[in-house]
């Protein structure tokens, strides 16, 4: 066996030993899987609620099931809300991340700074990061705390 | 007296100064290698410490040293790169080359003032490159410093897929920030380009974990070790032509942070030229440890998913349904991205998944980050490190009152991260706090063979979860996202009403409660649907279409009994009971 042999079974021998598997078809370590946002949905519906999820004496999360608005992942549910159903002045947002494989997007709004044993009057919205909204027709539903 | 006769005193006289010197200054020799003279720091209440703490370093030290040793075997067989082309490529074994070195820097713990921590210390292959230690998993979190035992606030995250984040970037179309590493992303990758590179640069000069307090120390000890030359040969020859002052080795032998060094990052003096040269091969020792976690050795995507992907391998029942789930009800794809394709009109009613799988190497991460909710950890070690250690070093002079805001620190460049590189992000800051990023799933129930889960009763290797160990198990990890908001209560960790369970059904207060992702916190999912999540999850562990390299290293003992819902209660303090015996301590 001459050298040029030694040295191929040698490169064969640490092939193997380093490139165990074949090599697999990789993204580079350098190219982000950035998924763009889904299109925008042509008008959003309601599913299911607005209702209460929860409450207690100073918050409450109204939850409500709608279609997938699509537009950036990153979404926010908004509540209108205030103790006078023509008076809804306050907002309430949470953070949700849309499923871009999903038909139906469950909206989850956490509200906070509320007094005990008081009836709120609400509506809800959802919105882009950008703050576009979704322009959601939502009735006017209430809840009362603790 | 001879010329000779003087020289021999003089040398004499000089050894014995020197040996007076390294005694009472408590500098570490190159032999010490298994000891710090220093005093130990020693903050904590009874009970913070785990009582197994130093021979389970001693343990991984070890461990180290043999993974260390195989290391240098692998080196040697591979045959020298034929040097070509203009640039100069370093053909035929160029790519191992660079990756072996990587790995011979990552399990060396002469880069260390105390020559006791090397990166691998808190980042073992068995645990997927995660922490491996289950009693500190268990307790204080954060892995004790070269000089014990300081210690960080985090858990140490796997370096598996690391590599996949890309630079930090923010995207205006999505909204959203994406990439970088570590929880708080504040490696951002814009020097490097490579994140985890980056990553790279931060423990060996920070205080709480490798401690050498300038980052030329870590090119004087590359300039010792066994592998300078193969730094040379991809490097260059002039990596280490640098002129080191006297004192570079009793500097490099005191953990930074030290009063004596004034607030300076680099307290080598070092002409601005050498300067350079040793900053450049900072860089390097970043593209390398980069080359490394991207390697087959740490990144290989050879889990059973990755089978299931290529229709090699049949999800069990379970499997199947913790998949249909993971994509489904659970809504866990929404942010940890399993590589299917969008639908192009969905028609499914309810949250059904209505993709196709598009991606053959999903990562199973949005490369961005969330804010969980997750109740402050009180056990975690950082909350009691508000007294100087006795070389005037104080890790936490906030105490309790230290708030962990994640990206939200990074951005404003505040206490407990690092400088925000890039002033336009700063205005995110407020809508950041609390953000953690967002894990890879795969490689998250790695554990060493002969403890072959994470799960109590086992046997099972203790493992810690988000960026502050309150989670023990992925039962507990499923059962919180599952049911956050539903059994939420505005109490500490340890104070749970009578009648509940915490972790079961009671969820202390998170300890940032704003810019909580509410996509997670009442998921509707049953006790046998989080155990079926579970399940999938652990088909994304590597080693299964091939071995996971040094996966056997773990030379410690399993943990058995009890049940992973409630694993790891047995250690909760009450926060409250913390506080006075800080007080009191």
């Amino acid at each position: 066996m001459n050298k040029v042999h030694v040295k191929l079974l040698m490169m064969a021998a640490v092939g193997s030993l380093l490139f165990s598997n074949s090599i697999v078809a990789q993204d580079s370590a350098y190219s982000p899987k950035i998924l763009p946002p889904a299109p925008r949905a042509v008008r959003v519906r309601i599913m299911q609620g607005p209702e209460l999820e929860l409450a207690n004496d100073k918050s409450a999360i109204i939850r409500w099931t709608s279609s997938n608005p699509g537009g950036t992942d990153e979404h926010f549910g908004v509540v209108h809300y205030g103790t006078k159903p023509m008076e809804l002045s306050d907002t309430a947002k949470s953070h949700i991340r849309l499923n871009q494989n999903h038909s139906y997007t469950v909206f989850r709004v956490r509200v906070e700074g509320l007094s005990p044993q008081t009836t709120y009057y609400y509506t809800v919205d959802s919105m882009g990061a950008n703050g576009t909204s979704d322009g959601v027709r939502s009735p006017i539903k209430h809840f009362s705390t603790r | 007296m001879t010329r000779v006769r003087l020289t021999r005193i003089s040398v004499v006289v000089f050894c014995v100064v020197a040996l007076c010197m390294s005694v009472t200054g408590g500098k570490a020799s190159a032999q010490n290698a298994t000891s710090s003279p220093e005093p130990i720091y020693n903050p904590y209440p009874p009970g913070i410490l785990p009582s197994d703490l130093p021979s389970e370093l001693a343990r991984v030290l070890r461990e180290v040293d043999s993974v260390e040793a195989e290391a240098i075997t692998q080196w040697h067989a591979i045959p020298p790169p034929v040097v070509t082309g203009n640039p100069p490529i370093l053909q035929n074994t160029g790519v191992p080359l660079v990756e072996i070195l990587g790995k011979l820097m990552n399990y060396d713990r002469t880069i260390s003032p105390n020559e006791n921590r090397a990166c691998a210390s808190c980042h073992m292959p068995y645990a997927g490159f995660s922490g491996p230690i289950p009693s500190v998993n268990l307790t204080m979190i954060a892995y004790p410093a070269s000089a014990p035992y300081r210690a960080g606030k985090r858990t140490a995250q796997r370096y598996t897929y690391s590599s996949y984040f890309p630079p930090l970037q923010y995207n205006a179309t999505q909204g959203l920030f994406f990439g970088g590493n570590f929880w708080d992303s504040r490696a951002t990758g814009y020097l490097t380009r490579a994140p985890d590179g980056e990553q790279s640069q931060f423990p060996p000069v920070d205080p709480n974990e490798m401690a050498n307090p300038d980052t030329a120390c870590v090119t004087y000890k590359l300039s010792l070790a066994p592998y300078r030359s193969l730094f040379e040969e991809i490097y260059g020859a002039g990596s280490f032509a640098i002129t080191w002052p006297a004192n570079v080795a009793s500097i490099c032998a005191t953990p930074g942070g030290a009063a004596e060094f004034g607030g300076s990052a680099t307290p080598v003096d070092l002409s601005p030229g050498d300067r350079t040269v040793s900053d450049n091969d900072y860089l390097h020792w970043a593209q390398s440890m980069s080359a490394f976690e991207h390697s087959l050795s740490v990144s290989p995507f050879t889990s059973k998913f990755d089978a299931f992907l290529a229709g090699k391998y049949k999800l069990t029942a379970n499997e199947s349904a913790g998949y249909d789930l993971f994509k489904g009800k659970g809504n866990c794809n929404s942010c940890h991205l399993d590589g299917r394709s969008t639908a192009p009109a969905p028609t499914a009613p309810t949250a059904v998944d209505t993709g196709v799988a598009a991606d053959v190497t999903p990562v199973f991460t949005c490369f961005g980050s969330a804010n969980l909710g997750l109740p402050k950890n009180p056990r975690d070690s950082f909350y009691y490190e508000t007294s100087p250690d006795f070389l005037g070093f104080t890790p936490n002079p906030a105490g309790f009152t230290y708030t962990d805001l994640g990206l939200g620190t990074f951005l404003r460049s505040g206490y407990g991260s690092s400088g925000n590189p890039n002033s336009s992000w700063t205005q995110f800051a407020p809508t950041s706090d609390g953000q953690m990023q967002t894990s890879t799933v795969r490689d998250v129930a790695m554990v060493p063979p002969q403890c072959p889960t994470t799960e109590a009763p086992g046997p099972y290797f203790q493992k810690e979860f988000f960026h502050n160990g309150y989670i023990k198990s992925l039962k507990q990890l499923v059962h919180f996202y599952n049911t956050r908001d539903v059994y939420r209560m505005e109490v500490e960790s340890g104070e749970c009403p009578a009648g509940t369970v915490e972790k079961v059904n009671c969820w202390p207060a998170a300890e940032v409660p704003q810019n909580q992702d509410m996509t997670v916190g009442n998921l509707g999912l049953t006790d046998l649907e989080e155990n079926q999540i579970v399940k999938f999850m652990e088909t994304l562990t590597d080693g299964f279409t091939a071995p996971f390299p040094d996966i056997n290293t773990y030379t410690g003992t399993c943990m058995s009994g009890g049940n992973a819902s409630t694993q790891g209660n047995s250690t909760i303090i009450s926060a409250v009971k913390l506080r006075e015996l800080m007080k009191q301590h």
